[in-house]
């Protein structure tokens, strides 16, 4: 047996006969779990925020020109095709979209959403009996898109819209 | 409250009886801060983990979005640019920990026995570290990705007779493109991650059991 031998590290440590009041071990013990419990939770704020953000995010305005009001007749439905640029995520679409128009006589317009509001249906403006009619289920709606007959519960949808310099802008 | 849920809980399961071995092992009394790169590699891991399931949710791993995936993480995702930018960095940060940390372990001896079994698991890790390094490097489909994987995997051509096999296993095909993309995602996200666990319970299953090793001193002369 020499010295070095003798100077062999103490692995009793650990079993140190119980203290009043807190140890050193409980100590350290409380801080090190404070620190990763702090540390935890304001990292977990951010990953929180970065899982819930596209939810919080309102749908984007896109504004389609369709053109001068001038352009549609008077009180007579005038469907319009154009095409919309979607944002899905990272994905960059153009989808074709389309829409009734009518204009109004006081100047201002009404712009229909293209589908039949009972199962999305796109529905037809018959001149002679002056209705809006869907071929699936028999849905009938009049120049006011209000319901005439069938089964749609609600009048047709409206698209929000401004005239800016004479044209006609659908702001959704 | 709170000891009674415990109690319930480590009555059936006895894990407290496990971490208390885990955490309260003995070790040498003359450790220093050289032995604590394990553990450090140990936390980066865990960031890497938590970062990336997170990252997997808004990225899109083809070459026709991977990029503009990533830009949406970047641009639109709130703390998208900090949870990236931390598995960015931390994944350098590990490459360097796992090297300090086998460099201590050779320096300090810590590979004799019997422990070499846990430095050929430890080697295993770093090279599955290094893969991930590798194949995670290719994920931003960028110009710097995209060329960085041109050249690493035209080294694997380099090697005799398996070369050309190998270099067409990674990219899966002769072109660097979809197949190359989607192979080198699954591997980063899926098999690496499955390896390296396996790998780093074993690795601390014999830490625990064999204990640290003592560091070399000076009057311990050997003969």
């Amino acid at each position: 047996m020499n010295k070095a031998e003798s100077s062999r590290p103490d692995l009793t440590h650990i079993s140190s006969p119980p203290q009043k009041g807190l140890s050193r071990r409980r100590f350290l013990e409380r801080i090190i779990f404070g620190v990763v419990g702090v540390v935890s939770a304001v990292l977990a704020i951010p990953i929180v925020g970065y899982t819930i953000s596209p939810a919080l995010k309102g749908a984007s305005a896109q504004k389609t020109d369709l053109g001068p009001l001038d352009s549609f007749p008077v009180m007579q439905p005038t469907r319009v095709d154009f095409s919309v640029v979607r944002q899905d995520g990272w994905i960059r679409q153009e989808t074709s979209s389309s829409a009734w128009v009518v204009r109004q006589a006081d100047g201002s317009a009404v712009i229909f959403n293209p589908h039949c509001t009972h199962l999305g249906c796109a529905y037809n403006w018959y001149a002679a009996d002056k209705l809006f009619r869907c071929p699936c289920h028999g849905g009938v709606f009049d120049i006011q898109g209000n319901v005439v007959s069938g089964p749609p519960p609600r009048p047709l949808d409206r698209l929000a819209y401004t005239i800016e310099g004479g044209r006609l802008i659908v702001t959704e | 409250m709170a000891t009674k849920v415990t109690g319930f809980l480590d009555e059936r399961t006895g894990l407290s009886g496990l971490l208390a071995s885990f955490l309260n092992r003995k070790v040498p009394a003359n450790l220093n801060y050289l032995y604590t790169f394990g553990s450090a590699t140990l936390m980066l891991f865990t960031v890497q983990a938590i970062t990336g399931i997170f990252l997997s949710m808004y990225y899109s791993p083809s070459p026709d979005h991977a990029y503009d995936s990533i830009k949406y993480i970047m641009n639109d995702v709130a703390f998208g640019s900090l949870i990236r930018g931390i598995h960015h960095w931390a994944a350098s940060g590990m490459v360097v920990m796992v090297a300090l940390h086998a460099l201590r372990t050779f320096v300090m001896g810590s590979y004799k026995y019997p422990r070499e079994l846990t430095w050929v698991i430890g080697v295993l890790l770093f090279l599955v570290v290094l893969g991930f390094g590798f194949t995670g490097y290719l994920l931003p489909w960028d110009e710097k990705a995209y060329w960085a994987t041109v050249v690493g995997t035209n080294m694997a051509k380099t090697v005799p007779f398996v070369g050309d096999f190998v270099f067409k296993v990674m990219r899966g095909g002769e072109d660097l493109g979809a197949v190359t993309l989607a192979r080198f995602f699954t591997a980063h996200v899926l098999i690496l991650p499955v390896i390296i666990s396996a790998l780093i319970g074993i690795h601390l299953f014999l830490v625990v059991k064999l204990s640290i090793s003592e560091p070399p001193e000076r009057a311990k002369r050997v003969r």
